[in-house]
């Protein structure tokens, strides 16, 4: 494949929501605004560049055996560095990003690209396969998120975007919506995909 | 067996090279957050209390620092305290920065993570602004009869934050009045 495919497939072909159904419980958790979605997309896509890399990197010393604990290890390593670092030296983007790095750990885009991409791969594809998925990832959690915040509160990105006559479906930012808008985004992904 | 052991050796040294990388940049980060924090929480107590000059510990409320602020004359112009109370999805901490007499100067949201557009709306300073000038008996949201508006569609955030102020003055006034007695 070239590196170019390889970037754009996480796009919309491999989309890691959409299509592949991973790191489905930080999605419906945290695009309840368009804010916090983007907060979250470019926190796991910085840590999944990194963890592809460093999984990358030391393919060849881990044992087949062991490599899913070994993997959790160095992921947790990474995004609580991540997290220590950013919190010392930058607190500003830490106040707004720093809810979403804990969750990072648990998201299992970052295991699942490191199991079914790095560890297979070289370190230049791992980076660009990286880049693209953690992209895509933030791209879905915009969508979801700028629908839920739409119709739940009226507003896109904090601003109004609808008149003030509107009167926002509160279930649209609660849990509920975060289901039912992932699962029509889902439908229609599926309904194109079938034709 | 050995291959078995070999597996789990390999293991041992992943974790322990983690641990130990961990355990250096946690020795070096760990001073500069709790600076950060330091100053956050600085910011916080000037922005409650503008007229304030220094600061000076008083007691300890919810393992926080409770402070007597003096201008530059060394008059007391009011007390800062940290309010903290689980309300729909979190802890919501809030700074309360208080008058001479025990009513409310203002008061600040410092860390919450409530419903975003819901509840994370208690850090909007119209919000904030409600608890101005209340009285440890006028902490009553609309819905309890109070004159505090909450929230549209969090009135549990609301409730939370006004109980959680009037938690910690019932507590600290007493402490407070005789402190002042002391010094008179």
């Amino acid at each position: 494949m070239k590196l170019t495919q390889e970037f754009t497939k996480g796009f919309i072909k491999e989309n890691p929501v959409f299509v592949m159904a991973l790191g489905l419980c930080p999605t419906l958790a945290v695009t309840t605004s368009v804010e916090n979605a983007i907060g979250m997309g470019l926190a796991a896509t910085f840590v999944l560049l990194f963890s592809n890399i460093f999984i990358s990197l030391i393919k060849k010393i881990i044992p087949d055996k062991i490599r899913i604990p070994s993997y959790i290890v160095v992921i947790a390593s990474f995004v609580t560095i991540v997290d220590m670092v950013m919190n010392a030296y930058f607190p500003a983007i830490h106040k707004n990003l720093g809810l979403f790095i804990p969750l990072i750990v648990v998201n299992c885009i970052i295991l699942g690209r490191a199991e079914a991409f790095a560890n297979k791969n070289t370190v230049i594809r791992s980076i660009v396969d990286g880049l693209g998925m953690g992209l895509g990832f933030t791209l879905a959690l915009i969508v979801i998120g700028g629908i839920r915040e739409i119709l739940g509160v009226g507003q896109f990105l904090g601003h109004n975007v609808l008149p003030v006559s509107y009167k926002p479906v509160i279930v649209a930012i609660l849990a509920p919506g975060a289901f039912l808008v992932m699962g029509v985004l889902m439908g229609l992904m599926n309904m194109k995909k079938t034709k | 067996m050995k291959y078995f052991l070999k597996l789990g050796l390999i293991l041992l040294i992943i974790s322990v090279v983690a641990s130990g990388i961990l355990a250096y940049i946690n020795s070096i980060t760990k001073p500069l957050i709790e600076e950060n924090e330091r100053r956050e929480k600085e910011e916080a107590r000037m922005d409650v209390l503008p007229e304030a000059v220094t600061f000076d510990s008083l007691t300890v409320f919810n393992k926080e620092t409770v402070y007597t602020a003096k201008d530059d004359s060394g008059n007391i112009v009011g007390y800062t305290f940290i309010a903290c109370k689980y309300g729909y999805s979190s802890n919501v901490k809030t700074m309360v920065g208080l008058k001479p007499d025990l009513s409310i100067n203002n008061v600040k949201i410092i860390s919450q993570s409530e419903t975003p557009g819901l509840g994370a709306n208690c850090i909007k300073p119209e919000f904030q602004a409600e608890f101005a000038d209340k009285t440890e008996n006028e902490l009553k949201v609309d819905k309890d009869g109070g004159d505090i508006i909450s929230l549209t569609g969090a009135t549990i955030t609301t409730r939370t934050i006004a109980n959680s102020i009037k938690e910690g003055l019932n507590e600290l006034k007493n402490i407070i009045l005789t402190e002042e007695e002391v010094t008179e």
